[in-house]
């Protein structure tokens, strides 16, 4: 059975709403085989001594559940979901804070993600916000629509959908896709970048039913507790350049020149693309300056991180094929 | 005329690059016995033969390649380009993996896979340079033969 690692970053919130998230995971019909809480706090507390902790520690670990307390970077929630992605667990269910997930949910979107013909790489149920549910039965969940439609998720979602993009909380594919690194600490649109780069991969993304998370939008605390509007116009403005080169393959060369030449050979094979450079002698291109400009973090193409990540035995130009091809 | 590219990239923290062969000086002398070695690389290396050819453009190391019998080298971007240009050679391995970086169509020499380090993707500023990583001259003008 695949494992399972259950995700969760806090900030601002140890006496709200982390409490009523803690005891829903515990109480799971099916239990995440780990659980990692990344604590965003600016002034992180060794919550073991607090009595309610102690008892969900316990039952925890009478449940064989691993756990463990992390202290996180103040970076923003899109460096601690990396984290947990990149941290060998073949699925991530990443929960919010102040997001109360029934106990059927991960039940419900495990057998969605590993259950079907669909080749999933991330599923998620409703996150419903009392009063505001409004009817999602028609919304596409498309990434062209993200303007002009709710998302799919805010609605009491009564029939399964293929979209490209969901939000919030949902389980995951860990180690195929990457958060966007180069987004401020906001993570403004982090998750749809998330989802829609595993969709862009080849993998199914789903909406489905009976997986109903209650989402009591804390307005104090929050992982997403900046307000600057710059923030957000930056996150905003990258996520916007990501779309508009959709139906291009980007590749990003910030390699070396050997890379480069090996690279070449890869060139006529990739349709439509859009070649950010640093030997554009060899391979002509845009410079890498404007990549990260546009695209924020280009981590996404740097293939020694990926080799590393694939702990690659086989040849470089194999390499560029398994990430471009 | 044979090119030899003694050197890999010079690391940020100035140390001697893992991947370069610690054995140059007396396998050049062998060469040099019978065959004209034309030395390729970039300005401040050390020289190693009388023919050294600095910072050329990537259009003249492919004309020289062109032109040479064949060449040694380490693992640089130039076996990358003498792969590209179809002209086989001979490559001296140390700590980095031939089945990664390397081209099948090359004399790879490795020593022991023994002596590969265990992460192949970090900065090369993290390896120590060591001699017994690699082989002995004696190897290579075996090679040569062929």
């Amino acid at each position: 059975m695949s494992k399972v690692l259950c995700s969760i970053a806090t900030r601002g919130r140890y006496f709200t709403t982390l409490p009523l998230v803690l005891n829903a995971i515990i109480n799971q019909t099916k239990l995440p085989d780990a659980l990692v809480i990344f604590d965003d706090n600016d002034e992180p507390q060794d919550m073991r001594k607090e009595m309610i902790y102690s008892y969900f520690f316990q039952m925890l670990d009478a449940k064989g559940v691993k756990w463990e307390w992390n202290f996180a970077g103040k970076k923003g929630q899109h460096h601690i979901h990396q984290t947990a992605n990149l941290s060998g667990y073949e699925w991530v269910w990443r929960v919010d804070d102040d997001a109360i997930p029934e106990p059927n949910v991960l039940a419900e979107l495990y057998d969605w993600a590993t259950g079907t013909v669909y080749n999933v790489g991330a599923v998620g149920g409703s996150i419903l916000t009392p009063p505001y549910m409004p009817d999602t039965s028609k919304v596409t969940g498309l990434i062209d629509n993200i303007d002009n439609e709710p998302n799919i998720q805010w609605g009491k979602i009564e029939r399964h959908k293929e979209v490209e993009h969901l939000h919030c909380s949902f389980l995951y594919r860990a180690g195929i896709a990457d958060y966007n690194l180069g987004l401020s600490r906001v993570a403004h649109r982090e998750e749809t970048l998330f989802t829609y780069q595993l969709q862009q991969k080849g993998y199914s993304i789903l909406a489905v039913p009976n997986a109903v998370t209650w989402h009591m939008k804390n307005p104090q605390g929050g992982i997403r507790s900046e307000t600057s509007e710059e923030m957000y116009k930056h996150d905003e403005q990258i996520f916007r350049n990501i779309i508009r080169f959709r139906d291009r393959t980007v590749v990003v060369l910030n390699c070396g020149l050997g890379d480069h030449i090996v690279f070449s050979h890869i060139l006529p094979s990739i349709p439509r693309a859009e070649v950010f450079s640093c030997y554009p002698e060899v391979i002509p291109g845009k410079p890498i300056a404007e990549a990260i400009q546009l695209f924020g973090d280009i981590d996404q193409w740097n293939i020694y991180k990926k080799m590393d990540q694939w702990k690659w035995k086989d040849s470089l130009e194999n390499a560029y094929r398994k990430m471009y091809l | 005329m044979i090119i030899i590219a003694p050197y890999a990239q010079k690391l940020r923290t100035g140390k001697e690059n893992p991947k370069n062969y610690p054995h140059w000086e007396e396998l050049v002398q062998e060469l040099q016995k019978t065959m004209h070695v034309v030395q390729v690389g970039v300005k401040g290396e050390k020289q190693l033969v009388p023919d050294f050819r600095t910072n050329l453009p990537i259009t003249s190391l492919r004309e020289l390649l062109r032109q040479c019998k064949t060449w040694i080298g380490v693992d640089s971007f130039f076996q990358h380009l003498a792969w590209d240009e179809g002209k086989p050679g001979i490559v001296l391995w140390g700590p980095s993996d031939p089945l990664i970086f390397g081209h099948p169509e090359n004399i790879n020499l490795l020593k022991d896979r023994s002596h590969l380090i265990e992460n192949q993707f970090v900065w090369w500023e993290a390896t120590e340079h060591q001699n017994d990583r690699f082989v002995k001259p004696q190897e290579i003008l075996e090679h040569l033969k062929e």
